[in-house]
C-alpha cells in the first residue's frame, strides 16, 4: 500500500533535526498541494497580464476580480468545511440567488433596518443549511441527492414569490456589506479576509476542526473514537448557509439587485473553486487556504475567458473541464503518495 | 454453566474488573446473545473466540457501548453501570482496537492518538501535548515509528495496528478490547502485536482479544472464552487447557460437553 518511494522521503523528512512541528508541517503541505495551485494561480495571472496587457492588468480590472473572488470565496469557504466532512451542497447556487432576493425585498420592499438585514439573510441561510444537514444525517439520505431537490424547491419559491425584483439603494447597507474601508479597500475584501481567517483557525485549530476532517475520513473511526458525526455534518450545512447568507447581503450590497433567475449555476464556479483548491470531494482532505486560491483561479478563467474574446455561453464548459481536470490531477497525486 | 464457571476461575475472592451476567441482544429474527455471562479480571488477558456469527463481536460491541444490550447487568470495579455509548465506556477506562475501522488515513499518528479526545489550551486544541504524550505512549510501548507527523495512511498495516493500541493504551484504558488484531498482518507483524498484548499485561492493563487464531490465543491468553450460538459454550484456563478441547467447545462437538452449554 504505502509506495516504499514515498516512505522514505517521509523518513528522511522526519529523520532531519526537528525543525519544528508547525514548520515540518507546513513544508510538508506546501510540498504536496497549496504550493502547486499557488503557483497555477501566479502563472494564470502572469499569462492573462502579458496576454491581454491593457484590459487585464489594470487596477480597476484587478480590483474588480478581487471584489467577484471574494463572493465566491466565501461561499467556497462554506463548501470546503462540508466536502471536507464528506458532503457536498448542491443547492448553494439556488440559495445565493433566492436569499439576495430575499435582502433586497427586506431593505427595499419592506424598508428593514439595515442593521437586521444582514443577520436575517444569514440565519435564514443557517435555516435552510440546517434542512438540508437534518434531512441527510437524520434519514441517511446522500446529500446531493437531497441538495438536489432543494436546489429545485428555492429556485421554485425564488420564481413564484418575487415577480418583480426589488431594485434599490440603502446607503448604510452598502457601506458595511460593499463600501471602502479606509476609503480604499472594498468591504468585499474584508469580508472575505476575515471569513477565511477565521475559517482556517476553526477548521485547522479547534476541536471541531478536527472532528470535521476525522468524520469526512474515516466516518466509522470518529463515531467508534466518539465523535458525533452527524452533528458534525449538520453544523457544516448550517455553516454552507450561514455563509451564503452572508454572501447575498453583500452582493445586494454591491450590485443593490438581482434578477430573480439569479444563482442556479453558481454551484459550478463553487464547486470549481473547492475542487480546484485541492479540497477532495470524497472527505477528509482540503484547507481554506487551497479554496482561496481555486476561488482566485475561478474567478480569473472567468474574467480572462472573457477578455480572451470567448462567448460568455461558453463559460460553463471551461469550469466543467477544469472541475474535471482539477479532480483528476489530485486523484493522480494522491495515488502517487500511496495515500 | 455455573460450575464451569467457577472451575474455570483461579482466584476466587478477587473481584473483577469487568463483569456481565445475563446479557441478551436481539436483531430483528436472531437472538445474537443469549443469556451471557462473562468476566475480565484486573490485569487479564482473556480470549474471546467461537465461529463465525457465534456472537463474539456483538458481546465485545455491547461492553463498549457501540450496542445495547436487551437484557443484562454490568460491573465495573463490581459497581453496577450502564454503558450507552462509546463514551461512556471510555469513561469507565474501557478503550477498543477495532479490526480495521479505527483510524483517520490523512491526519497524522498524534492526532489519531488523541482522536476523540483533542486535549485543548484555550479555544484551540493543544498540539504540542498530543505530540508530547503519543511520543511517550510509543516508547512506553516500544513502538517503532518513524514520526508522530507521519500520516497513518502511509504506515504499514503492523504499525497502523499499533498506533491503535496506543491509542487505547493513551486513553488510560484500565480494559483494552482487541477485535482481530493480528488480522490481515504479515508473519513478523504478527509477533510484534503479540508482544504488544503481554507488554500492556505487564503494564497492568487488562485485554479483551476477539480472535479466530488459536495459535495466537494459546500464545497470549490467561483464559479463552468460548461462544457458540450466541451463549457462552464454556472457558477454560489457558494452562489446563488444550487446543482440540477449544475447537471442539467452538464447534459443539460430543468431547466438548461435559463443561460445555445445551
Amino acid at each position: 500500500m504505502a509506495q516504499p518511494t514515498t516512505t522514505a522521503e517521509e523518513v528522511v523528512r522526519e529523520g532531519t533535526p526537528e525543525t519544528g512541528p508547525g514548520r515540518q508541517r507546513l513544508r510538508r503541505v506546501f510540498q504536496v498541494r497549496e504550493f502547486g495551485i499557488l503557483a497555477a494561480a501566479i502563472g494564470l495571472f502572469v499569462a492573462l497580464s502579458i496576454a491581454r496587457p491593457a484590459t487585464f492588468f489594470t487596477e480597476d480590472n484587478i480590483l474588480r476580480i478581487a471584489m467577484q473572488i471574494s463572493l465566491l470565496t466565501i461561499l467556497a469557504t462554506g463548501m470546503t468545511f462540508l466536502f471536507i466532512a464528506g458532503e457536498i451542497d448542491l443547492s448553494i447556487g439556488a440559495m445565493y440567488g433566492l436569499l439576495a432576493l430575499t435582502v433586497s425585498k427586506m431593505l427595499f420592499d419592506w424598508q428593514w433596518s439595515p442593521w437586521l438585514a444582514m443577520p436575517a439573510a444569514i440565519a435564514a441561510g443557517a435555516g435552510i443549511g440546517f434542512v438540508n444537514g437534518f434531512l441527510t444525517t437524520r434519514f441517511r439520505i446522500p446529500s446531493f441527492i437531497v441538495t438536489l431537490g432543494m436546489l429545485g424547491i428555492l429556485r421554485g419559491i425564488a420564481l413564484v414569490w418575487i415577480r418583480t425584483p426589488p431594485i434599490g439603494r440603502s446607503p448604510q447597507f452598502d457601506q458595511v456589506t460593499a463600501g471602502r474601508l479606509f476609503g480604499e479597500v472594498p468591504m468585499q475584501i474584508f469580508w472575505m479576509l476575515a471569513v477565511v481567517l477565521v475559517a482556517s483557525f476553526v477548521l485547522s485549530r479547534t476541536k471541531f476542526g478536527y472532528h470535521v476532517y476525522a468524520t469526512g475520513d474515516n466516518e466509522q473511526a470518529a463515531r467508534n473514537a466518539g465523535i458525533n458525526t452527524p452533528r458534525v455534518k449538520l453544523l457544516c450545512f448550517v455553516i454552507v448557509g450561514a455563509l451564503t447568507g452572508l454572501a447575498a447581503s453583500i452582493l445586494i450590497g454591491w450590485v443593490h439587485g438581482v434578477s430573480r433567475g439569479y444563482g442556479p449555476g453558481y454551484e459550478l464556479d463553487v464547486i470549481a473553486a473547492v475542487v480546484i483548491g485541492g479540497t477532495n470531494l470524497f472527505g477528509g482532505i482540503g484547507s481554506v487556504f487551497g479554496t482561496f486560491l481555486g476561488a482566485a483561479i475561478t474567478g480569473m478563467i472567468t474574467t480572462g475567458l472573457v477578455l480572451l474574446g470567448a462567448q460568455q455561453d461558453s463559460e460553463p464548459i471551461a469550469k466543467g473541464a477544469v472541475i474535471i481536470l482539477a479532480v483528476l490531477l489530485d486523484v493522480t497525486v494522491r495515488r502517487r503518495q500511496g495515500l | 454453566m455455573e460450575k464451569g464457571k467457577a472451575a474455570a476461575t483461579p482466584v476466587k475472592n478477587q473481584t473483577p474488573l469487568l463483569e456481565a451476567r445475563g446479557i441478551s441482544k436481539r436483531f430483528l429474527h436472531v437472538q445474537a446473545l443469549d443469556n451471557v455471562d462473562f468476566r475480565v479480571d484486573p490485569g487479564e488477558v482473556v480470549a474471546l473466540v467461537g465461529d463465525n456469527g457465534a456472537g463474539k463481536s456483538t458481546l465485545m460491541k455491547t461492553l463498549c457501548g457501540a450496542y445495547h444490550c436487551d437484557a443484562g447487568a454490568i460491573f465495573f470495579d463490581g459497581q453496577p453501570v450502564t454503558i450507552r455509548s462509546p463514551h461512556d465506556a471510555m469513561a469507565l477506562g474501557i478503550a477498543v482496537v477495532y479490526q480495521d475501522l479505527a483510524l483517520v488515513n490523512h491526519r497524522d499518528v498524534a492526532t489519531n492518538v488523541f482522536l476523540g479526545r483533542e486535549p485543548m489550551r484555550g479555544p484551540t486544541v493543544d498540539k504540542g501535548r498530543m505530540v508530547r504524550e503519543s511520543r511517550q505512549v510509543l516508547e512506553k510501548l516500544k513502538i517503532k515509528i518513524p514520526s508522530v507527523y507521519t500520516l497513518v495512511g502511509l504506515l504499514s498495516g503492523g504499525q497502523r495496528q499499533a498506533v491503535a493500541i496506543a491509542r487505547a493504551v493513551q486513553q488510560g484504558g484500565r480494559l483494552v478490547f482487541m477485535d482481530e488484531p493480528t488480522a490481515a498482518l504479515g508473519v513478523q507483524e504478527q509477533a510484534k502485536v503479540l508482544r504488544l498484548i503481554e507488554d500492556l499485561k505487564a503494564h497492568g492493563t487488562a485485554v479483551v482479544v476477539v480472535s479466530h487464531n488459536l495459535q495466537h490465543v494459546f500464545h497470549v491468553a490467561d483464559r479463552i472464552v468460548v461462544m457458540r450460538g450466541g451463549r457462552n459454550a464454556g472457558e477454560r484456563v489457558k494452562a489446563e487447557a488444550t487446543a482440540a478441547e477449544i475447537v471442539g467447545l467452538i464447534v459443539g462437538a460430543p468431547s466438548a460437553m461435559p463443561l460445555g452449554a445445551v
